[in-house]
């Protein structure tokens, strides 16, 4: 076969190769879309959080036959950050990690977990509350998708109540008093059975948990600025006194400090606490440990200002990951908004996208439970969202535990204990 | 013939040939003997403690990059009070609980090295704690001390006693960690004696009887004395578990009430894994190598001479 200008063979030849070559190039590219992708995918969590992870990874993989993702559960949020951190030294570490949003900093500024920034939608920012979006960004860079938060309330055994005579507030605005709040506990262990008034659950690293007592009081642990301590003042040390005289007064297990590992929930369960300050994700444990008993959620205790706790959890890639579009396609799947509602909703979180925000969820395991919880999250201050976000809270989180602690079981003065957990702040904030 | 055949017919005799030389230089023998043993413990051991070492003159949040800090962390080290109280509980743990675990190893092991009834059984129970892992004797020991549900203090109840407040108290929570170490280890120590007493030869107690010795002569005169090799491998053996002990306090106490239970390794966990200071941690770490290796040198010379006496 010969063309008009006589280099018909040549032209031909040259042709075939190209062909071949752009198809080669082309099946190539479509053998590496589809090429088999695995990812480990590490979170912690009760049953229900883990047959809720389990349904997503199993959405996900239906829609991308090729990836097979490898769920790796830890006991406890701490487990998991030491099974991460010592593999992210070793290199190792999962593709996909569950974290807290008060780790996001300490990752984001070790380079641990990768900028999404470039990867995710201009707009997919303004679909998420404000001050979660602000806890996965470090230094205006997204390192992580909210997936879902959570917060503090009351749980109260009923048959205590009624034999105290005691009633719950219907409304948030009418919730206790921080005197109300102490009296009813007395009532319940002088008049109700109960050995102890109530416990909080801030054991082990969740030292944190005693700042919504200081915001209810009108303190705060850093400045506007959030560049210098302020827990010593008056508002701050009375807080660290009213949580010290529930230890004194013994209206608390003196187990239930902070470098403790009760698990409160049993003493709940078991009638040793007629009250527990926890989390919404207790509610299926309680639902089956307390079959017999009946138990309700009521509202935080107030002071000047109502305040709970920044709870829950984002998902994040980390730099080990050799196949990071997939891990984020997957972040993207698990946070979209169908997903995030059907997770929240199978394991009894609260949503974190605005869309689901004002959606009232049906809960499937205590609605009127999660209903308080709901409420009780937008009494979050946006204050301490920020201080507990910073790259190194973990540092201050400690150092709040060990001398709350003191204050607690040893008779360390407020004043002391304030100041003690201030030079560490310093020192934190200085380096 | 295959060519695989060949092969192997022909690598045979050279293989043969080179075992034969290197048996016949007898110096190499134990060194290919021991040198997978090497290779793992220069892996697992001699490794990580060397990097642990450079480690301790750098920051490290374990996660991030390894900046050199010289001297720093151990200048911060003697000037932190949470370390002197940390290395003073430890030596309060370790002088409280080795004596007491030893003597409790004895008394069961000599108990036990008599003929009676469900000898065998009461071995096996003793001994169960030591090869349970230390987390669940932990938990265990935790729920047995627990001030509200625990055994212990409904027992104390039930005779007329107050609850005593074991894990709650600064006061009482090394006590009880000394209580739960004895239960967890003195089964350990029992097997130990108990073996050194089955290799005592009979002989020396039917000479010391004809000589009109009494049982408790017997003990203290030819029991005991033979039993110093068994007491001094004990002895160290369970002082450097002391100096490394943290699964039990962690479970049962986490290090609390205020500092009370916080050990030098609890202190290296919490600095390492906490605070992500893995340069501090290994500081202190180092420290501890130290002060163990220091002992168990001690003690292996006063071992030597106390055999060399023998």
């Amino acid at each position: 076969m010969t063309n008009v200008n006589g280099t018909g063979t040549a032209f031909s030849r040259r042709h075939i190769l190209g062909a071949g070559l752009a198809l080669s190039v082309a099946s190539g590219r479509a053998v590496r879309a589809q090429a088999p992708v695995s990812l480990n995918f590490a979170v912690w969590g009760n049953r229900a959080e883990e047959d809720a992870f389990r349904r997503l990874i199993a959405g996900y993989t239906a829609q991308n036959p090729h990836v097979s993702i490898r769920l790796e559960l830890s006991g406890s949020s701490g487990q998991l950050y030491q099974q991460v951190d010592t593999r992210l030294a070793g290199r190792q570490a999962p593709d996909l990690v569950r974290i807290q949003y008060q780790q996001v900093g300490r990752y984001a500024k070790a380079g641990a977990i990768v900028d999404l920034s470039g990867h995710l939608d201009g707009g997919l920012a303004a679909q998420f509350a404000p001050a979660l979006w602000k806890a996965v960004t470090y230094r205006d860079k997204a390192f992580a998708i909210p997936h879902h938060t959570d917060t503090l309330a009351v749980y109260c055994n009923m048959e205590m109540f009624r034999r105290a005579g005691i009633e719950l507030p219907r409304r948030l605005e009418d919730s206790w008093r921080w005197e109300e709040f102490i009296r009813i506990a007395r009532t319940l262990k002088d008049k109700a059975g109960a050995p102890f008034g109530f416990a909080c659950a801030w054991q082990n690293t969740a030292a944190y948990r005693f700042l919504p007592f200081l915001y209810q009081n009108g303190g705060q642990l850093l400045d506007e600025q959030l560049l210098q301590p302020r827990l010593s003042s008056k508002e701050g040390l009375e807080a660290i006194a009213w949580a010290q005289s529930w230890f004194t007064d013994k209206l608390v297990p003196p187990t239930t400090s902070i470098k403790t590992n009760e698990q409160t929930q049993n003493l709940f369960a078991n009638g040793t606490i007629g009250m527990l300050v926890h989390g919404d994700w207790q509610i299926p444990f309680l639902q089956e440990a307390m079959k017999q008993a009946e138990w309700q959620v009521t509202y935080m205790p107030r002071s000047v200002s109502m305040a709970s706790d920044l709870g829950g959890n984002c998902l994040a890639v980390t730099r080990d990951s050799k196949n990071r579009d997939v891990a984020i396609d997957f972040l993207r799947y698990a946070t979209n908004e169908a997903n995030m509602r059907d997770f929240c909703i199978a394991a009894g979180f609260l949503p974190v996208r605005r869309s689901l925000m004002d959606t009232k969820l049906e809960y499937p395991l205590r609605p009127d439970a999660m209903q308080v919880f709901v409420e009780q999250s937008r009494t979050i201050p946006d204050h301490l969202a920020a201080t507990v976000t910073l790259p190194d809270f973990s540092r201050i989180n400690t150092k709040l535990g060990e001398q709350l602690d003191l204050a607690f079981t040893s008779g360390q003065s407020p004043k002391d204990t304030a100041e003690n957990i201030e030079g560490t702040i310093r020192s934190v904030l200085k380096g | 013939m295959s060519n695989s055949a060949v092969m192997a017919n022909s690598v045979r005799p050279a293989t043969a040939a080179r075992t034969r030389r290197s048996f016949r230089r007898p110096w190499m023998l134990p060194y290919l003997l021991i040198t997978p043993n090497l290779l793992l413990f220069s892996a697992f051991s001699f490794f990580p403690l060397l990097y642990a070492f450079y480690i301790s003159f750098h920051d490290w949040s374990l996660i991030g990059d390894v900046t050199y800090a010289g001297l720093a962390n151990y200048r911060r080290l003697v000037a932190d009070t949470q370390f002197w109280h940390a290395l003073l509980n430890t030596a309060v743990y370790a002088l409280a609980s080795v004596p007491t675990t030893m003597a409790g190893g004895l008394l069961l092991a000599v108990a036990l090295n008599r003929r009676m009834p469900g000898r065998v059984f009461l071995r096996s129970v003793y001994f169960l704690p030591v090869v349970v892992s230390a987390v669940a004797t932990g938990i265990i020991a935790a729920w047995m001390f627990n001030e509200h549900y625990g055994v212990i203090n409904s027992l104390i109840v039930r005779l007329g006693g107050d609850r005593i407040p074991w894990l709650s108290s600064p006061a009482w929570a090394l006590p009880s960690l000394v209580l739960a170490t004895f239960w967890v280890r003195v089964g350990f120590c029992m097997v130990v004696y108990l073996a050194a007493l089955q290799s005592i030869p009979t002989l020396y107690y039917e000479a010391a009887t004809m000589d009109g010795a009494s049982p408790s002569r017997q003990f203290w005169k030819i029991t005991l004395p033979l039993l110093r090799p068994a007491t001094f491998l004990l002895l160290i053996l369970n002082v450097i578990h002391s100096f490394q002990v943290f699964d039990l306090i962690y479970v049962m106490t986490g290090g609390g009430p205020g500092f009370s239970t916080t050990m030098l390794v609890q202190y290296i966990y919490q600095s390492a894994f906490m605070t992500s200071e893995m340069g501090y941690a290994s500081a202190i770490g180092v420290v501890l190598y130290v002060i163990v290796l220091g002992f168990t040198i001690i003690q292996w010379r006063v071992s030597r001479q106390s055999e060399n006496v023998l």
